[in-house]
């Protein structure tokens, strides 16, 4: 370290950021571009995020000078002159983040928080995964995905100012400031006094992060005992799945409202194009089966998606709109073909199909068999 | 080591018991009370019934029928041409096969039976079968 030059950002600081950094990237990359069955991974890079958070909060509490939050919470006049500086192309010199920067550093971290947020409701809501899969309703959880996407939208918007920003405070500043954040050393302007910070607490920072995991530990804990809407649940009706069983997988009873049921039960001898009657009994025991257990009675995804039928065909699950909307990438040679056979073979490619979760992460797109295999 | 002498009347034994229980049993009770239940029937329907056969067995099996329904013309729609071979439904599941030397449990249950016939009939020919049909294809499944 050369004489004129300190130490301002300490290396969790720069590892925060620099782990924020990719675990944003790896939210976006698999929150925009990549098949369902990444969610899996787009779930854990949020619950990265979560830890991150928490942790930067409580090393600006405990951190070196410069990772203290009260170190950047500059007020509405140190901002505003900041900003006149930025226009004169001047701007004042600042050790550790300037007055704009802090800004959107406050600005960054409540809507990456927000956004977390919102992402454990969807997952909790839609998909009954996660702290939150007990609590949350599948409206919400659907509610809550549009704002998840409103707010990942802003921050796209945000990381590009922020680098901006960088790029002008570097270019007016005559110093690099993203090689700044990398080795933690500004240089010290000359004639100003060097900076006698305030060191780091680690040893406070850790136990304030155990007291929280303690607590968050324990409301997980408590949450967890929860009973989780779940129609994996449901004990398989056997005369259902020996009856119907035969000629197709015996589909789970959530996914058709109670109508559709009691229309396709009371016409078993024309059952899409075949003859499937069934002792009246039987036809009976089976109906009873799938109405007290249809779509209506279940918050999972798939019910709730599925509750809405297509008004030409309201008995074919394969019909509905949101069945069509999410497998319309995927063209009909390839649910002809060997091993799917049918766009009914739900199993083929969703390996919970028979749970009725139909969890994005359990889709598996089996290989292409060429005509001849079996 | 020589394996003692003394063992072999029971491995003997041993192996009578597999092979019996391994053998193609031709008798099988309870298809056979099937087949005769149908020929009463056969013979009620029509006085000069004379006994069921493999070959009108096989030519209802792959005639393409007119009067079923669109989606299946024909037993072989989803039995294939072959009945030793598995077959497909229409939603791709698996059928086992319907020759008796393919799939011996075949035709011994009177109330699936029952229920496919009705089922598939009426999906193929548009109609309930004739006794005498019925068991004209359950004897050509036997020949199988």
């Amino acid at each position: 370290m050369s004489e004129r030059e300190v130490r301002i950002w300490d290396r969790p600081v720069r590892l925060f950021h620099w782990s924020l950094v990719v675990l944003v990237a790896v939210g976006i990359a698999t929150g925009y571009y990549t098949s369902e069955w990444w969610m899996g991974l787009h779930a854990a890079a949020g619950y990265g995020l979560v830890l991150l958070l928490v942790f930067r909060v409580v090393w600006g509490f405990f951190g070196s000078e410069y990772a203290r939050l009260a170190s950047f919470a500059h007020g509405p006049r140190a901002i505003v002159g900041h900003l006149r500086g930025l226009v004169l192309l001047r701007p004042p010199h600042y050790l550790g983040h300037n007055p704009a920067g802090a800004v959107m550093i406050f600005a960054l971290i409540a809507v990456v928080f927000a956004i977390v947020v919102s992402g454990l409701l969807v997952l909790g809501g839609e998909e009954h995964q996660g702290p939150l899969a007990a609590l949350v309703g599948f409206n919400l959880g659907a509610a809550a995905k549009a704002v998840h996407g409103t707010l990942t939208a802003l921050l796209l918007a945000m990381i590009g100012i922020h680098v901006v920003g960088v790029a002008v405070e570097s270019l007016l500043g005559r110093e690099n400031l993203v090689y700044a954040m990398i080795t933690g050393r500004k240089r010290l302007p000359p004639g100003a006094p060097r900076p006698g910070p305030r060191g780091a607490r680690p040893w406070a920072a850790a136990f304030a992060l155990g007291a929280f995991a303690l607590v968050a530990g324990g409301a997980l804990a408590g949450i967890s005992r929860l009973p989780v809407p779940d129609p994996g649940t449901l004990a398989v009706d056997e005369t259902y799945a020996a009856e119907c069983g035969d000629c197709h997988e015996p589909f789970h009873p959530s996914l058709l409202p109670v109508a559709s049921w009691a229309g396709i039960m009371a016409h078993l001898d024309n059952h899409f194009g075949e003859d499937a009657s069934l002792e009246s009994g039987t036809a009976r025991k089976i109906a009873a089966y799938l109405e007290a257990n249809a779509s209506e009675f279940w918050d999972s995804e798939a019910a709730s998606r599925f509750r809405v039928v297509s008004a030409d065909a309201p008995w074919r699950i394969t019909a509905t709109p949101y069945w069509v909307a999410k497998h319309g990438g995927i063209a009909a040679p390839r649910f002809a073909a060997p091993p799917v056979s049918s766009k009914a073979n739900c199993a083929a490619c969703h390996r919970d199909a028979a749970s009725g979760r139909f969890d994005d992460q359990n889709i598996v797109l089996p290989a292409v068999k060429s005509a001849g295999e079996s | 080591m020589r394996p003692s002498i003394r063992m072999l009347p029971l491995a003997v034994l041993a192996a009578c018991f597999i092979l019996a229980a391994a053998a193609p049993g031709r008798a099988e009770p309870a298809r056979d009370a099937i087949l005769a239940d149908l020929a009463t029937q056969a013979k009620a329907a029509d006085a000069g019934f004379s006994g069921f056969s493999a070959e009108r067995g096989k030519a209802l099996f792959s005639t393409r029928h007119a009067g079923g329904k669109p989606e299946t013309p024909a037993c072989t729609t989803c039995h294939t041409n072959n009945p030793r071979n598995r077959g497909k439904t229409r939603v791709g599941k698996v059928i086992e096969p319907m020759a008796i030397s393919a799939n011996p449990s075949r035709f011994t249950d009177a109330k699936k039976v029952k229920k496919w016939f009705r089922r598939n009939c009426r999906s193929v020919l548009g109609r309930v079968c004739t006794p005498r049909e019925k068991g004209d294809y359950i004897t050509f499944m036997m020949s199988r």
